[in-house]
């Protein structure tokens, strides 16, 4: 600390020669003049002094009768009229902090944390859409409204919060983790319990409405299961009116499903060459510099690699460097042999098994071949499955009924 | 020079002895470095032996490769091998 005090101020290398250099010493820490580093070699003393002190030194000098010589100078006053004399230099000073201040009025980097189900890209497109990107002065950018903006389009942000620190744009969201409920509207007349296929009731618990078929009973599409109105009657047994109620019930119906699927013979693959070339890039923002290069191939894709550098992220420059993978390769047409279309459409049928028991379908028997037909496999699954039925359907509200009820 | 009765008197109130009486302070951390108060100058500087005037005495650092780091109005640091601290 009192070195760089020292160097700010600037000091002295001196070398004191003469009668008697030991009363000069004297004589300075008399007049409270700091000297250090004192050495002797051969007869002299060579010591450190500050600037400030040094006008002060003449008397003392001349009443020792000793002679003092500069050996060499430090610190800022020496250093800074050496770097004025130089124009260039301060005027490339002054630009740099000229542009550096320039620059801190802008947004240099957009950070987004906490994204889950949304991705980068889809929010990029978002900030875009909302006026945000790398670039824009800090002025113009709305942060409240950027915030309310975000929880808007986003249904399942909860949270979010947007700063700024320094040039930095930082966005922290918290995504909803439960699923979003489409709420159930509440309607005012009742629904019934619908067939979706054809089959046999296996059992049946209902919770709400009038059972309108039983167990072991085959029903067709569209059957009226569990019934939502419910009678209400008078003395004599006849209809007084209908009280409408949700139908709940759980019924399972032992029905039959198939699944086709098919492959053709042939397929066209892409067969790489093993031919590739790279090319490198620099990317300022979005303007992407590189070598100019011809078309590569003239059937390729194209594998991109980009990092940002820790330097530049850090100081949040938008600068990326990366290489760009040319891969050459051929559509070569391909034809399946038994057990590749075998494996495939197994996985096929497999894929739609598991999501049949995600819905909470039990299969009881199942019975699949595969064929071929007309240039291609077809692969044919029959299914004896025990599946939970029932969709509501609203009643279309039957008014004179109730009115007819009434009144007999 | 030393007066009996000054000595006596700033004994019996216990203060110290460095500020009333002028003593040289001298604080010595191994061999290698010292640290001296309440001198009046320097009477010769080598390389080999340092000599200070106090107010009642002096006192002569002997050794090796000795240098003043600093020297003030108030205190110096003598850094070197110091072999031998002798009052005259």
């Amino acid at each position: 600390m009192i070195g760089i005090l020292q160097y700010c101020r600037g000091y002295l290398r001196i070398r004191v020669r003469g009668f008697s250099p030991e009363r000069f010493m004297n004589l300075c820490s008399n007049r409270d003049i700091l000297l250090w580093n004192i050495t002797r070699e051969d007869g002299v003393y060579d010591m450190n002094i500050s600037l400030r002190s040094f006008y002060k030194l003449r008397p003392i000098a001349r009443k020792t009768g000793t002679r003092v010589a500069i050996l060499e100078r430090y610190g800022l006053p020496f250093l800074v009229p050496q770097l004025l004399r130089r124009k260039m230099f301060c005027a490339g000073l002054f630009l740099a902090l000229g542009f550096w201040i320039w620059s801190s009025f802008y947004v240099w980097d957009i950070e987004l944390t906490g994204n889950y189900q949304i991705t980068e890209d889809i929010f990029e497109d978002f900030l875009e859409e909302a006026g945000v990107h790398v670039g824009m002065p800090k002025e113009d950018l709305d942060i409240g409204t950027l915030e309310k903006e975000i929880r808007r389009t986003f249904k399942q942000v909860t949270w979010t919060s947007a700063r700024l620190s320094g040039t930095r744009l930082r966005i922290e969201i918290k995504e909803n983790d439960a699923p979003i409920l489409t709420e159930e509207q509440k309607k005012d007349g009742g629904s019934d319990l619908v067939a979706e296929y054809d089959g046999t009731i296996e059992s049946m618990i209902v919770r709400n409405g009038v059972p309108k078929v039983s167990i072991g009973e085959s029903v067709e599409k569209g059957t009226v299961l569990v019934e939502g109105s419910i009678p209400v009657y008078n003395d004599d047994a006849t209809v007084k009116e209908y009280q409408y109620v949700r139908a709940d019930a759980d019924i399972m119906l032992l029905h039959e499903r198939t699944y086709t699927a098919r492959l053709p013979y042939s397929h066209i693959q892409k067969e790489y060459t093993g031919r590739t070339r790279t090319q490198r890039f620099l990317r300022f923002g979005n303007r992407e510099i590189r070598l100019p290069q011809e078309r590569p191939f003239l059937v390729y894709d194209t594998v991109v690699r980009e990092s940002r550098p820790q330097f530049f992220e850090m100081l949040s420059i938008p600068v990326w460097i990366g290489r760009k993978t040319h891969r050459e390769y051929l559509d070569v047409e391909y034809e399946y042999t038994l057990d590749e279309a075998e494996s495939l459409l197994n996985e096929k049928i497999m894929t739609f098994l598991i999501s049949l028991e995600e819905k909470g379908v039990q299969i009881i028997e199942k019975n699949v071949k595969i064929d071929t037909n007309g240039g291609t496999w077809v692969i044919t699954g029959n299914f004896q499955v025990r599946e939970p039925i029932g969709v509501s359907v609203d009643i279309r509200p039957p008014k004179d009924m109730g009115e007819t009820g009434s009144d007999e | 020079m030393k007066s009996p009765r000054k000595e006596a008197f700033v004994d019996s109130l216990q203060l110290p002895k460095d500020v009333c009486m002028g003593a040289l302070r001298v604080t010595l951390t191994g061999n290698g470095e010292a640290w001296i108060e309440n001198y009046k100058g320097i009477l010769e500087y080598t390389g080999q032996v340092i000599l200070l005037q106090g107010k009642t005495c002096q006192v002569c650092f002997e050794g090796s490769r000795l240098s003043i780091d600093y020297y003030t109005n108030e205190d110096m640091k003598i850094s070197g091998c110091i072999q031998s601290v002798r009052f005259l």
